[in-house]
């Protein structure tokens, strides 16, 4: 008995979307764009987020030390940080191996170092830091420690880099959420009233139904299943653009923005996400349609 | 049993479409209602099949009182009944025997089973040849027999039909009426309303005779 409901279920929920082939398609087509956008900007913000798990990764300290620092200076700073538990490597580079490594990466402009006639580089540490992602307050006080060490005259550190990146990377996913969101609440009036339209033509049967001893669940099913199969349509097709829109932006935008590039560069969703995009995308039809047919079965 | 105490429906103010009728109609009954147009047996039939409300009175179906089903409890109540409306209700983008195999669709009949009742249906109305067609292939009396055969597919306990001959010769109305009177003998309760006095005289155990809303009399043969 139950295998013959599900087949007619299954049968009239075909019967449903062949008919109505045509809104059907615009209500697919809506919910498609709408999930595209979301997938552009979680896609983007994903970008960020690899950049910026990159940058951490080579999260160094870069302590410049005073030109004239005594041995013994050197030595106690040396001490410290080889007795902090944040620091995973330490390497000094003298000035002289500084101005090396500054002339390899700019060898144009040798003629303006030897016009100063001294070497303009301190000598510095450059601290490892252990953990990766390790969070900015924890680092301060060990950073601001060292600062005020005798010999220590200033200090780089990146993780400002890999904060912003950060920063950016959650705005990129706000933004989606919320452009997104407003056309999802969009998407999910269409569904609604394309699933209504499809109750309207369909409300001599639903009548018929009732009369003949339809219950509200047996006449409701079909609906739920073709708001379902569109919500998950729209939200796979929105994958395979997305698919798309990532192989193709690349080439469309050739290397013109140098650095850039790397940062507006798009990375394909995760299994989870995806994942979360097409059942998304099932439950808003589903709700559309429920929205439609609780309004309709109540009349 | 059909019981109906003090039956009063109004669609509009002033006017009552049916003024305190009380009629009780045995299990196994073939009753007839009939009266001029306008009289109320349509009405009657429909608060009898709950598709509308009384504005006063109760009804009790096999003791049960059908208005106080709630609605989605009262399919159980409509799962017994067959129906034939007057306008048919036939489903045009479904064919004759998908219009006739619904009823057993929402029963959860067995495909095969399915089929060999919806053939027997359509057997016992001669269209068994046309189950294939469209009801919009199908002549005013044939989609009659179309409503006829879903009413009686899955042989419900009461049969209500409002004017089920009202457009068919009068040879096939008698075929028609036969049918119901066979249905009728294996014990389901039949109310027929129609104008037809040629029938009625034939067929009649139990007649009721409605003018306008009112009950004038009812006679048992």
């Amino acid at each position: 008995m139950i295998a013959q409901k599900l087949k007619h279920f299954q049968r009239e929920t075909l019967n449903n979307l062949w008919q109505f082939r045509a809104r059907n398609v615009f209500s697919v087509t809506i919910i498609c764009l709408s999930f595209l956008i979301v997938g552009i900007f979680v896609s983007l913000s994903n970008n960020l987020q690899y950049t910026a798990q990159q940058l951490s990764q080579d999260m160094a300290v870069v302590f410049f030390l005073a030109k004239d620092i005594s041995p013994a200076d050197q030595e106690a700073i040396a001490k410290e940080l080889e007795n902090s538990p944040l620091v995973q490597k330490t390497q000094f580079v003298s000035s002289e191996q500084a101005m090396e490594k500054f002339l390899t990466k700019f060898p144009d402009l040798q003629g303006v170092v030897d016009n100063l006639k001294m070497n303009p580089f301190p000598p510095s540490l450059e601290v490892m830091l252990r953990e990766k992602d390790l969070a900015y307050e924890e680092a301060q006080p060990f950073i601001e420690r060292m600062n005020g060490m005798k010999g220590v005259e200033d200090i780089q550190f990146n993780k400002d880099w890999v904060e912003k990146m950060q920063s950016l990377s959650r705005l990129a996913k706000a933004v989606g959420f919320f452009l997104g969101g407003i056309l999802i609440l969009a998407s999910f009036f269409i569904v609604s009233n394309v699933i209504k339209l499809n109750v309207i033509a369909r409300k001599d049967e639903i009548e018929i139904l009732r009369f003949v001893g339809g219950t509200n669940v047996f006449i409701r099913i079909p609906f739920l299943t073709e708001g379902v199969i569109l919500g998950a349509l729209g939200g796979i097709l929105s994958l395979l653009l997305l698919f798309i829109v990532i192989k193709l932006f690349p080439v469309y935008l050739g290397s013109s923005l140098g650095i850039l590039n790397e940062l507006i560069n798009f990375r394909f969703l995760t299994f989870s996400q995806s994942f979360a995009l097409i059942f998304s995308g099932a439950i808003i039809g589903l709700l559309g349609s429920l929205s439609s047919i609780a309004k309709f079965l109540k009349s | 049993m059909i019981e109906l105490y003090h039956i009063w429906k109004q669609y509009q103010k002033p006017d009552w479409a049916l003024k305190d009728i009380t009629l009780k109609v045995n299990q196994g009954d073939f009753c007839f209602v009939t009266g001029p147009s306008g009289s109320g047996k349509s009405t009657l039939l429909k608060i009898i099949f709950r598709e509308i409300f009384p504005t006063h009175g109760q009804i009790l179906v096999d003791g049960r009182n059908i208005l106080r089903i709630s609605d989605h409890k009262i399919y159980r109540q409509r799962r017994a009944m067959g129906i034939v409306f007057q306008d048919f209700r036939l489903l045009f983008h479904k064919r004759v025997f998908d219009n006739v195999a619904l009823v057993l669709q929402v029963l959860g009949y067995p495909r095969k089973e399915l089929r060999r009742r919806v053939f027997n249906a359509l057997r016992m109305v001669n269209l068994n040849h046309k189950m294939w067609e469209y009801p919009t292939q199908l002549s005013y009396g044939e989609q009659q027999r179309v409503a006829i055969a879903r009413a009686v597919v899955n042989n419900p306990n009461i049969i209500l039909a409002d004017e089920p001959t009202g457009n068919l010769d009068t040879e096939l109305a008698f075929e028609i009426m036969s049918l119901f009177s066979e249905i009728n003998k294996k014990g389901a309760t039949v109310i027929i309303c129609t104008h037809d006095r040629e029938l009625i005289r034939h067929f009649g155990k139990k007649i009721v005779f409605l003018y306008k809303g009112k009950l004038l009399r009812e006679e048992n043969i």
